[in-house]
């Protein structure tokens, strides 16, 4: 990521869209939406004073909401560039709202509030499209309970989890503790406030307020507004109280999360959604189910899937390895349902098929390997291109031209032609990016001669 | 006639592209969605099967 940043011959356009392209290959004619920051580039040293003080708190995209960020954020703390940018929609300036915190703060003097979106036109003989995918949404399949249990997370959201960069450091605490963790701070809030006002109500009537409470009549209350007042205080903090201690007692017995199970083929191999296997998805779980056993060794992990597909340089080895070395236990047999404890623990309810045995087991966490599925923009940038998509709205190639689309010049690599993993990315964008150099020089040729 | 290339999309592909294409010397305009680059794999942990970091 460094490298593109400082490459002589990389010109780096982030939070850009493509807009328009027009001519053949060899020349066309692109232009570009550079969207507005809100901050300058150029006089922006990434110090993070802005975000430090501003006052509005969002979810995170990055950490796929499992923590906050700030109205002007910077995307995560390695990015390139590593300029801020203002999240318009939760800026409180941009909301027609009293703030300029951010622009004040600046030292820099880089905030620009009135800043417009720019357009930059290009000329290029050749174009790679490396657009990338996003994950199914699982809430497609209602019986795994996705958002409605706390404990049933993505693997990208699990990855986040895992990351010493991420939102828990890198402890696998669960999100139903996490929520409850959350909640705590403004629990205490509201009591301190209510007993407060509950101090108010005893001096002014020389009672303690259970003992008023206890001797009030339906009856009386209705009559005193002010004493009406005073029963709703005390029930109140009542309710605060009774759940602040349960709250505390969850947190006290609150551990890391050590018996983990993974759903395989959550939207892919499934002719309801994705018939494709997205192939990287086994392999991924093996790797997520040894990086959990590594930070903590009694973690044991169960992986659900119809079979384990670890097609790959060293990838057979991998999966023996986290058998063997790392508590993982495959199970062949599909997820029929995850429902979900009074405690918040998730029990999986599945078929072992080598057994032929129908199951139910609790979990600490479920992970659901969710498909690798085309990006919302795909469609759209088709559109701008000129370029077709396959069956299942990822960009059309062919098996004897892979990494060449539709129109002649323009190319595509990675997950944007459709499902795999890092090292066939990687092989799929040296051979666009060859095939790109290929038809600029044969066009120079062409010319020459 | 351009010599230029543009790569749309900066995770670990538009990357790897545009990394190759300006070491070939060309001249490339890398252009991504978001604030910053570096895609999905930005938010990896670790990678298979050699649990290297990601980033």
């Amino acid at each position: 990521m460094l490298d593109v940043g400082r490459h002589p011959n990389i010109k780096l356009m982030a939070y850009s869209e493509v807009e328009e392209v027009n001519g053949e290959v060899g020349n066309f004619r692109v232009k570009i939406k550079r969207k507005a920051r809100y901050v300058n580039e150029d006089k922006c040293t990434g110090c993070g004073a802005c975000s430090e003080k501003c006052p509005t708190v969002v979810p995170d995209a990055f950490n796929e909401g499992l923590s906050t960020r700030k109205a002007i954020y910077t995307w995560f703390a390695q990015g390139i560039p590593s300029t801020h940018t203002i999240d318009t929609e939760h800026c409180r300036q941009f909301q027609g709202k009293k703030c300029g915190i951010c622009q004040k703060v600046c030292q820099a003097d880089a905030v620009e509030y009135d800043q417009k979106d720019k357009f930059v036109e290009l000329s290029v003989g050749a174009i790679v499209v490396a657009t990338g995918y996003e994950v199914f949404n699982p809430n497609r399949i209602p019986e795994y309970g996705y958002k409605e249990i706390d404990n049933v997370v993505t693997a990208i959201e699990f990855e986040r989890l895992l990351s010493a960069s991420g939102p828990t450091g890198g402890h696998l605490y669960r999100p139903s503790d996490l929520k409850v963790k959350e909640e705590v701070p403004a629990l205490e809030k509201s009591l301190k406030k209510l007993s407060k006002a509950l101090e108010r109500f005893e001096k002014k009537y020389g009672q303690k307020s259970e003992e008023f409470y206890k001797a009030l009549g339906k009856e009386e209350q209705g009559n005193d507004p002010d004493k009406a007042k005073w029963a709703e205080a005390y029930e109140q903090k009542e309710e605060v109280s009774k759940r602040l201690s349960e709250y505390k007692a969850i947190l006290e017995k609150m551990d890391v999360a050590k018996k983990l199970a993974f759903i395989q083929c959550v939207g892919s191999r499934d002719i309801r959604f994705y018939p494709f296997c997205s192939g990287y998805c086994c392999m991924h779980s093996i790797k997520e189910a040894i990086i959990a056993n590594e930070h903590e060794p009694e973690t044991n992990s169960v992986i659900f899937g119809m079979d384990i597909r670890a097609v790959g340089k060293g990838f057979e080895e991998y999966k023996i390895r986290g058998a063997d070395h790392s508590s993982i236990t495959y199970v062949r047999g599909r997820v029929a349902e995850i429902i979900q404890l009074p405690d918040k623990t998730p029990v999986v309810v599945y078929e072992d098929t080598m057994e032929r045995v129908v199951r139910e087991e609790p979990f600490d966490l479920v992970i659901l390997a969710t498909a690798c599925v085309p990006n919302k923009g795909t469609k759209e940038l088709a559109g701008i291109l000129g370029i077709e998509l396959d069956r299942f709205g990822f960009f059309r190639t062919t098996q004897a031209n892979p990494v060449d689309t539709t129109r002649p010049g323009i190319f595509v690599c990675g997950c944007a032609d459709s499902p795999m993993d890092i090292p066939e990315s990687v092989a799929q964008a040296s051979a666009a990016a060859a095939r790109a150099a290929q038809v600029i020089v044969e066009t120079e040729m062409k010319k020459a001669s | 006639m351009s010599r230029d290339i543009l790569v749309i999309g900066g995770g670990i592909a538009g990357i790897q592209a545009a990394l190759d294409l300006a070491e070939m010397d060309f001249k490339v305009h890398l252009v991504e969605r978001l604030p910053s680059i570096g895609g999905k794999m930005a938010q990896l942990d670790k990678t298979f099967p050699t649990n290297d970091c990601a980033i």
